[in-house]
């Protein structure tokens, strides 16, 4: 862990080579606003056990019940246009942590600020409406992004070209297969010009084509200098390949935070094979 | 109190989106069955029409203290029940039908039940209007006491959406509480006074029981608007006790609210 921490004061002392386009692009966005910061956030899930217990509980303090620790003390800050992987086994921490950068899950105990539209593939889905067809569920998608009617229209053919659904664009969603769903969520996300793009694990779905597809999109939208991507992968490769900065994570406790190549090399080394 | 002030500013800001999600929960309902918005029709009439027949052919009950037809004394206390059980127990499982507004996107919990009470109150005026064309052709005309429902309507939103709020934050947190809710709902109808009048009860502590009871009150007004024409100001005690459960209901509400928002989204 000091390690990891130390290493890093020596790069910001003298950058390699291989570091320089990550400490340019750090360099000019020292003026950029901070897009997300979080403060010695912890988070942690009561266990029940049972759900009877979990209703006594909201009326009496004293239910028997063991706390999980998700995320423990972990402070960072993003800047606007900032590329972040968050490396990390199973239950890490890594899902609470996007979690809370979209708003759907509350720290215990911390601060955090975000800016920006943020847009969030979570486990896999968008969240949609099953009852609702796809192309319904566009615009209530991009109405609860806060786009408006003629906004949402402009981009309504780009992503239905994009999710490639054919007839399937006004069937509703629960008629999808998992693959037609993941395709939907990440198109919609992608086209709404999100200031905050939060990606987990998306990326694993669907054919090969698409996934290039995806990954093509998500690169076009990383050169615009605004969107900061904060993306949760088990996949090292794809991690480097749109991240400049890693953050890997241990039993909920940030062990390491600097650039991907180095924080790759630490998972590798310390994690990975026990 | 600030957490109310807190729920009151979310709707405020997200007010567009709870209109739009409140037009699409209607549309989700009536939609994608060939009948569409008969059906919104249909459920209520065969209600109305069974209990006429068990109630006035079977039991024959069909006299009310003041002389009108009974179809229409039925009716009137109906149709608010009909918008008040589907608040119960549609409020009840809000967030489990609505769970990935919850879990996978940000957007204010407590908005989640206002917007399925409007959309249930669209379905109610839309009712309401057909209701007022069923009196008018019994010979009874809007008269100035229908001002007064505009009042009641209000009145049974605002308790049902913090009901609403409560029962699904307490269901979201356990099934067992939403099975409560829908075991005791047919209970609720039967004990409130919709399908007798309460004034017609002789013991008196019954009769005050029912009188806290929000079901009955809003019943007794929709009567009041249509039957007895009764201003809501010359019943005090009976808008004093509905006063208090209301009271009672918001700080329910407010303190599930803030008990709770937090935990909602991991256990869903």
């Amino acid at each position: 862990m000091g390690g990891c921490r130390r290493d890093r004061q020596g790069e910001t002392a003298e950058p390699d080579r291989e570091r320089k386009d990550a400490v340019g692009r750090n360099m000019e966005s020292t003026d950029r606003k901070t897009a997300i910061e979080f403060r010695n956030v912890t988070k942690t899930y009561k266990l029940y056990r049972s759900d009877k217990l979990r209703l006594l509980s909201v009326f009496w303090k004293g239910v028997k019940h063991t706390e999980k620790r998700a995320v423990d003390n972990v402070s960072f800050s993003v800047r606007q246009g900032e590329s972040l992987a968050f490396i990390g086994r199973n239950g890490a921490g890594k899902s609470t942590i996007l979690k809370m950068i979209t708003g759907v899950a509350f720290p215990t105990e911390g601060d955090i600020v975000v800016e920006g539209r943020v847009s969030a593939l979570l486990e896999l889905t968008a969240g949609f409406d099953e009852e609702m067809s796809g192309r319904d569920n566009i615009y209530l998608k991009g109405q609860l992004m806060g786009l408006k009617d003629k906004e949402i229209e402009r981009r309504e053919e780009e992503i239905v070209a994009f999710a490639e659904l054919g007839e399937y664009i006004d069937q509703p969603v629960r008629t999808y297969s998992s693959g037609m769903r993941a395709k939907l969520g990440f198109a919609v996300n992608v086209c709404i010009e999100p200031e905050v793009f939060i990606v987990d694990e998306a990326l694993s779905v669907g054919d090969k084509v698409f996934q290039a597809k995806c990954l093509e999109k998500v690169n076009a939208l990383i050169e615009k200098d605004n969107v900061t991507l904060i993306f949760v992968t088990h996949s090292i490769d794809v991690a480097k390949k749109f991240c400049k900065r890693g953050i890997v994570l241990k039993e909920g406790r940030m062990v390491c935070d600097t650039d991907i190549e180095q924080a790759a090399a630490y998972y590798e080394q310390h994690m990975a094979d026990n | 109190m600030k957490t109310l002030f807190g729920i009151l500013r979310d709707h405020f800001i997200w007010k567009h989106q709870i209109f739009k999600l409140a037009k699409s929960d209607i549309i989700k309902t009536y939609s994608g069955t060939a009948f569409g918005w008969g059906w919104a029709l249909v459920k209520p009439t065969v209600t109305i029409v069974v209990f006429w027949f068990v109630l006035t052919v079977g039991f024959r009950a069909g006299a009310t203290a003041s002389g009108d037809p009974y179809i229409l004394w039925l009716i009137a206390g109906l149709i608010p029940w009909f918008y008040m059980d589907e608040m119960i127990t549609g409020g009840t499982s809000a967030y489990l039908t609505y769970s990935y507004l919850i879990t996978k996107m940000k957007f204010p919990v407590s908005t989640i039940t206002t917007f399925i009470g409007i959309s249930k109150l669209i379905v109610h005026l839309f009712l309401m209007i057909i209701v007022l064309i069923i009196f008018a052709v019994y010979g009874y005309y809007p008269d100035i006491y229908l001002l007064q429902l505009p009042l009641y309507m209000a009145l049974m939103f605002i308790f049902f959406s913090n009901w609403a709020l409560f029962a699904a934050m307490l269901s979201a947190i356990s099934k067992d509480f939403m099975n409560f809710v829908v075991s005791f709902v047919t209970a609720v109808f039967w004990l409130s006074g919709i399908l007798f009048d309460v004034r017609m009860i002789n013991t008196p502590w019954i009769r005050t029981v029912l009188m806290f009871n929000p079901v009955t009150f809003c019943a007794e007004g929709y009567r009041d608007v249509f039957l007895y024409k009764v201003w809501i100001w010359e019943e005090p005690v009976k808008l004093l006790t509905f006063s208090c459960t209301f009271v009672v209901m918001v700080i329910l509400a407010v303190w599930s609210y803030k008990k709770l928002y937090k935990e909602i989204p991991d256990v869903l």
